[in-house]
C-alpha cells in the first residue's frame, strides 16, 4: 500500500468513528494509534504513549488555552454582555433593525474578551433575545442575527483556532491575533449591513425602536472591555507579553470585574472553574486525539505526497485554495471548527506553501489562517448541525429552527462576499500587522 | 450511592484542577510585576506553568466525561432508533474506558522511567516524575468514569 493509501484508509476510519457517536478526539485517537501501530508496530506505539500524553498536555504554548478559556468564563459571570449590548443599543437602536445590529456590535465586543463562538451567541442571546422581542422583530431576524452575530467571537481575538493554527504552522500568536482583528470588525459591519438591506425588504421585521439610556455604569464596563482588549491583544503582539502571559492578565482582570461587580463568591468562582474545566478537557482531548493521528499520517508519508500531487498537477494556486475553502464549508456543515483545522492542516498547509499566491511565505501563511478560519465557523450557523442555531433554538424554543435558519440566510451572504474580498485582497488582513 | 460518590470525586478532582488553573493566573501575575519591576521573573514560572497546565487538564478529563462535555457527531446516526444509539454509546464510552487503562499503565511506566533517569526540569532542576503523581490518578478515575457512563446507557438501552 503507497503512503496515500493508508492516509487515505485512516481518514475513513476515523470518519466512520466519528459517525458512529464515536467522541471526535477519540476517534481521531483510535484511528491515530491503529494508524501508527500499522506502520510502526505495536511496541513503538506503547513506547510512544508512556510519556507523549503528559508531554503534550505540558506545552508552555498550549497552556494559554486553559487561561482563555477561564477568561471567557469570568466574562460571562461578570455580565459584561448586557452592558456592551446596552452600549451598541443605545448608538443603533434607533434605526430600523437597530436592536439586532446592536446585537451583533455586542457579540464583537464580548468576542474580544472571549475565544468561542458558543459562548459568545448564548451569553448575548439571553441580553438581546428579550429586547427584540419587546420591540417586535420577527423571530428570523432576532435568532438569525444571534446566531451569527455568536461566529465573531471566534473570529475577533482572541481565539482558539487561531492558537491552535498558529502552534501548527509556526507562526507568532500575536501576529495572527493582530492579523484576525480587521477581517472581525469587517464580519461585524458586514453583518449589520446585512441587516439594514434585509429590513429595507422586510420592514415589518425590525421595526424602529426608541432611542434608549445608556447608563454610566455600563458604558464604563464597556470602556473596560476595550480596555482589556488593548491590554491583553497589544500585549502579546508587542512581545511585552507572552500569550499566556497576555491570557492569565486577561483572566485576572474579568475574574476583578466579576468580583466587584458582587455576581462571583464561591459559588460563581465553581460554576466558572467547572466551566473552564469541561472546554478545556474537551479540546485537550480533541489535541491529543490530532497529535497521536497526525503522527500516523506523517509516518504515511500522506502530507508530503500530497503536496507533491498537487504540485505535480498543474492547478493554479487560486484554484486550490478555492477547493480547500469549499472542503472546509462542506464538512464544517457536521463537524467542529478545532478538529477540522487540526486534520486538515497538516496536509493542506504544505501545499499551500508550495504555490506562489505573489506573497512572502509568511504573509501566505497569515492569509491563509485567517481565510480558514472564517470558512470554518461558517459550519455553526448552517443545516444539519449548526451549534449557534442550536443554542439560540434553546434560548427561544417557540421560534421554530427552520425560521432560524432561514434568518441566517443574509449573513451567510455577507460571508461568502467577505471571504472573496480577503482573497482578492489580502491586504485587507496583512496590513495591520504590517502597520503596527 | 456510587454514582453520588463518582460525581462528588470527579467535582472535587476538576475543581483541584481550576485551584491550579488560579495558581497558575496568580504566579504568572506575579512574575510578569516582578519582571517589570525588577527586571528579573519568578525563576522557572514557564516550566511551573508548563507542569500546572498538564496537572489541571488531566484532572478535567473525568469530570467532562462525567457530564458528557465531549464534541461528537449527532447527525449521522439521528435516524437510528434510540437503543442502537445507546449501544453506540456504550460502545465508544467501553473503548475510552480502556484507553484511560492503557495510558495510566504507561504513563505509570513512563514516570518510573523518568524516575530511573532522574530527569529534572530545565531551570529549577525539579524532578519531573511527582509530576505523574496527580496524572495517574486522574487517569484511573477517568477509566471508572467511562466505566460507570457505560453502565448507564447499557441501563437506559434496556429500559
Amino acid at each position: 500500500m503507497s503512503g496515500v493509501e493508508v492516509g487515505i484508509g485512516l481518514f475513513i476510519l476515523m470518519l466512520s468513528l466519528i459517525a458512529l457517536r464515536v467522541p471526535v478526539g477519540l476517534g481521531m485517537l483510535i484511528a491515530g494509534m491503529i494508524g501508527y501501530a500499522t506502520l510502526n508496530g505495536w511496541y513503538p506505539l506503547i513506547n510512544y504513549l508512556k510519556t507523549a500524553p503528559y508531554y503534550r498536555f505540558s506545552t508552555y504554548e498550549l497552556s494559554v488555552i486553559p487561561l482563555f478559556l477561564l477568561m471567557g468564563q469570568f466574562a460571562t459571570k461578570a455580565g459584561l454582555s448586557r452592558a456592551l449590548f446596552e452600549t451598541a443599543n443605545h448608538f443603533l437602536g434607533h434605526m430600523r433593525g437597530g436592536v439586532a445590529m446592536a446585537a451583533v456590535g455586542g457579540c464583537a465586543a464580548f468576542g474580544a474578551i472571549c475565544g468561542s463562538s458558543l459562548a459568545t451567541a448564548a451569553t448575548m442571546g439571553q441580553v438581546a433575545l428579550p429586547e427584540m422581542r419587546r420591540y417586535h422583530y420577527s423571530g428570523a431576524l432576532a435568532t438569525g442575527s444571534l446566531a451569527a452575530g455568536g461566529t465573531l467571537g471566534i473570529l475577533i481575538p482572541p481565539s482558539v483556532v487561531l492558537v491552535i493554527y498558529a502552534i501548527l504552522t509556526e507562526q507568532s500568536i500575536g501576529t495572527m491575533f493582530v492579523a484576525a482583528v480587521v477581517p472581525g470588525v469587517l464580519a461585524a459591519l458586514g453583518y449589520m449591513l446585512a441587516i439594514a438591506i434585509y429590513v429595507r425588504r422586510h420592514p415589518e421585521a425590525g421595526p424602529a425602536a426608541p432611542r434608549q439610556n445608556l447608563s454610566t455604569a455600563s458604558l464604563l464596563n464597556a470602556l473596560a472591555v476595550g480596555a482589556i482588549f488593548v491590554l491583553v491583544i497589544g500585549g502579546i503582539y508587542t512581545g511585552r507579553f507572552t500569550p499566556t502571559e497576555g491570557a492569565a492578565v486577561g483572566a485576572f482582570l474579568t475574574a476583578v470585574m466579576a468580583f466587584t461587580a458582587g455576581r462571583m463568591r464561591a459559588k460563581g468562582l465553581v460554576e466558572c472553574l467547572l466551566g473552564a474545566a469541561q472546554q478545556s478537557a474537551m479540546i485537550f482531548l480533541i489535541l491529543f486525539g490530532a497529535e497521536v493521528f497526525n503522527a500516523a499520517l506523517a509516518l504515511s508519508r500522506m502530507p508530503q505526497e500530497a503536496a507533491a500531487a498537487v504540485a505535480a498537477s498543474g492547478w493554479s494556486p487560486l484554484m486550490v485554495l478555492a477547493v480547500m475553502l469549499l472542503l472546509y464549508l462542506v464538512f464544517g456543515c457536521v463537524m467542529d471548527s478545532l478538529s477540522m483545522i487540526l486534520l486538515t492542516i497538516p496536509i493542506f498547509f504544505p501545499v499551500i506553501s508550495t504555490l506562489d499566491f505573489g506573497m512572502g511565505p509568511e504573509e501566505t501563511a497569515i492569509w491563509f489562517g485567517v481565510l480558514a478560519l472564517i470558512v470554518v465557523e461558517v459550519g455553526l450557523i448552517t443545516p444539519p448541525v449548526g451549534l449557534n442555531v442550536f443554542i439560540i433554538n434553546g434560548l427561544a424554543p417557540d421560534i421554530p429552527i427552520t425560521e432560524t435558519y432561514r434568518g441566517v440566510l443574509p449573513f451567510l451572504a455577507s460571508d461568502i462576499v467577505r471571504v472573496v474580498l480577503l482573497v482578492a485582497f489580502p491586504a485587507i488582513t496583512l496590513t495591520l500587522p504590517k502597520l503596527l | 450511592m456510587f454514582g453520588h460518590a463518582l460525581t462528588q470525586a470527579c467535582r472535587g478532582l476538576a475543581l483541584a484542577g481550576g485551584a491550579v488553573l488560579l495558581a497558575i493566573v496568580g504566579l504568572t501575575m506575579v512574575s510578569i510585576a516582578l519582571r517589570e519591576l525588577t527586571g528579573q521573573p519568578v525563576p522557572g514560572d514557564y516550566e511551573l506553568v508548563e507542569i500546572g497546565c498538564a496537572v489541571a487538564v488531566f484532572a478535567f478529563l473525568p469530570y467532562c466525561q462525567l457530564i458528557g462535555g465531549n464534541v461528537f457527531v449527532e447527525f449521522a446516526m439521528a435516524w437510528a432508533p434510540l437503543w442502537l444509539r445507546l449501544w453506540l454509546d456504550a460502545l465508544a464510552q467501553m473503548a475510552y474506558a480502556s484507553i484511560a487503562a492503557l495510558l495510566a499503565w504507561r504513563l505509570t511506566l513512563g514516570g518510573l522511567d523518568l524516575h530511573g533517569y532522574g530527569e529534572t526540569t530545565m531551570v529549577l532542576g525539579m524532578p519531573v516524575w511527582p509530576v505523574f503523581l496527580p496524572i495517574v490518578p486522574s487517569l484511573v478515575l477517568l477509566s471508572i468514569v467511562c466505566l460507570y457512563t457505560t453502565a448507564m446507557s447499557l441501563w437506559k438501552a434496556r429500559a
